[in-house]
């Protein structure tokens, strides 16, 4: 079974906004899947449509089977969510908040105590469990907020941004456990960010997303074939490549373009046979910033000429 | 199951609102003053006023049978206790239920916290009624604890300066098992009405504040004598907010939804 299916999906809110413009995507389970775009993009409404928080002015969605729209309560026993405007109670503390959050979802207490103390312990909060919230940084607000989509072992996670507010450490701690919930326990990720990079180092698949429409969807390696699935290469040489086109740096340095890894010896080999020297030669595939700028461009160029 | 999440929505929020001294003041404050210093001040003003002053034959009247007497003290601390003080008594309902619901609901949203109890898995209508019952229970809380300590303080305050009790009659049965219950709902459920509009517990609070003013009437007519409260007359009054209560909460589920809940 998919974990979610959104077909055609579209939200246009009453003073005529059209937040989502028909986007259409699906994601297996176990999947960490990167929905991407700037501020704005539609990302946060995609979330609370998947959670039954809005209705859909067209299209469909579905959550493990389930049609948010008509039992959100249905998607809410499966799932755990992140946002920024998610939050918790200032006067109890990080423990009281855990076992409250835990008891509306059902959790028993006991069960819901001991699991609280193993997601204190991963998130590194052990020590602040037993102070108010009130008195938490943000970046401890934003574990405490993960703690909390966790406490029932959601079958998926949406998390808005969950990185934000982190110092480098803590933000390596929440990707490990992401990755670690994704590969051992099968939970699905669906993690909206604006950080291209942060993503590509985390996600499995992705949706771009800007203006509300969605630009692509699928793993980076189906994303690259949209645009330009070959290599870069950086090319530091006596001599330039003869037969292929490239572009000259500075000085011995070269950038050319490559289908695949295999045509690099070929191109070593040819400039030795030449006479000419190799200092040093690095070969990469697009980022996922770059498909997402390229990406953009391809659509401007066609809303342009339509 | 759904008992156990209804009963941590119902504790939390009554935790809520025990713990914050911002509603705490008014909590406190209104049934003191209105239970314990008010009816301490009329039985004080009533046991030095000159009797000469007063006519109270006519007043006497309206005493029930079993209660008719000449001396002129009882005639008007009897109608204090009766009369006046139920009336003066409903300003606790008003204003705990609205400082409780508008906290609970509006409070909520403002501080960005009812977006995530709406992700757990209880229907729209669980969470509100759960809310609902915490608000009411406490503004019935209040108001029973707040009847108990009028009954002591003035109790006492009677036996030392007219050296009888007055005990309060069927007009304090009925108000507190029916008319301040009918309050309690009604402001609650106009609060939870307006809670998708209003964005700040203040502006949801002040919604009801005019509901002050049907009881101050109230108030007044008993202290001119204009119509004194009787059981039946609660009655009526009760009936009447229990109906416009129910008139309320039946438009509530076409106006609150999760999309109207977390419009900004």
């Amino acid at each position: 079974m998919q974990a979610v299916v959104a077909e055609n999906l579209t939200k246009i809110f009453p003073q005529g906004k059209k937040a989502v413009d028909a986007v259409s995507f699906a994601l297996g389970q176990g999947e960490i899947f990167g929905f991407l775009g700037p501020n704005g993009a539609g990302k946060t409404t995609a979330v609370k449509l998947l959670n039954g928080m809005l209705t859909p002015t067209a299209g469909c969605c579905r959550v493990f089977g389930t049609d948010p729209a008509a039992d959100p309560c249905g998607v809410h026993k499966l799932s755990g969510v992140v946002t920024e405007h998610a939050q918790m109670y200032e006067h109890m503390t990080g423990m009281e908040n855990l076992l409250f959050f835990g008891a509306v979802f059902g959790v028993n207490a006991r069960e819901c105590r001991a699991r609280a103390d193993r997601l204190f312990a991963a998130l590194e909060l052990m020590c602040a469990k037993d102070q108010k919230l009130s008195t938490y940084s943000t970046g401890m607000r934003q574990r405490l907020s993960l703690a909390r989509a966790m406490i029932h072992r959601p079958k998926i996670l949406f998390l808005d941004e969950p990185t934000s507010g982190l110092d480098p450490e803590n933000a390596q701690n929440v990707n490990d456990m992401i990755k670690r919930l994704a590969h051992e326990e099968g939970t699905t990720i669906f993690l909206c960010t604006h950080q291209l990079r942060y993503a590509q180092e985390l996600c499995t698949a992705y949706g771009l997303i800007d203006e509300g429409a969605l630009l692509a969807a699928g793993t980076l390696a189906e994303l690259r074939t949209l645009v330009f699935s070959g290599l870069t290469v950086r090319l530091t040489a006596s001599l330039p490549p003869d037969d292929i086109p490239y572009t000259a740096l500075n000085g011995h340095e070269f950038s050319l373009t490559l289908q695949t890894e295999d045509d690099i010896p070929p191109l070593v080999k040819k400039i030795v046979e030449r006479g000419g020297k190799i200092y040093g030669v690095s070969a990469r595939q697009l980022t996922l910033e770059e498909i997402y700028f390229a990406l953009l461009e391809k659509r401007g160029v066609k809303e342009a000429a339509s | 199951m759904i008992h156990s999440m209804r009963r941590a929505i119902i504790k939390k929020d009554l935790r809520a609102l025990i713990t914050n001294k911002r509603q705490l003041i008014p909590l406190l404050a209104v049934p003191i003053v209105v239970a314990v210093v008010v009816p301490s001040v009329f039985i004080l003003l009533a046991h030095f006023s000159p009797q000469e002053m007063m006519e109270m034959e006519k007043l006497a009247a309206f005493l029930p049978p079993g209660e008719q007497t000449d001396g002129t003290q009882q005639v008007m601390l009897w109608l204090l206790i009766n009369n006046i003080m139920p009336a003066f008594f409903l300003l606790i309902p008003v204003m705990v239920a609205s400082v409780s619901a508008a906290s609970s609901f509006v409070g909520e949203k403002e501080k960005h916290t009812l977006e995530t109890l709406l992700y757990c898995p209880l229907p729209l209508r669980g969470v509100f009624q759960s809310k609902i019952l915490a608000s009411f229970t406490l503004s019935m809380l209040v108001s029973l604890c707040s009847f108990a300590a009028m009954l002591l303080v003035a109790e006492a305050e009677l036996l030392l300066t007219l050296g009888s009790p007055v005990f309060p009659g069927i007009n304090w049965l009925v108000t507190l098992l029916f008319v301040a219950p009918a309050i309690s709902l009604f402001v609650i459920t106009l609060i939870v009405r307006g809670s998708a509009k209003a964005q700040t517990a203040d502006e949801s609070q002040q919604r009801t504040i005019f509901l002050i003013l049907p009881v101050m009437a109230f108030i007044i007519t008993q202290f001119s004598g204009m119509v004194f409260a009787s059981a039946w007359l609660l009655l009526g009054v009760g009936a009447a907010f229990a109906l416009l209560a129910g008139i309320c909460m039946r438009g509530v589920p076409q106006k609150i939804s999760y999309e109207t809940l977390l419009k900004r």
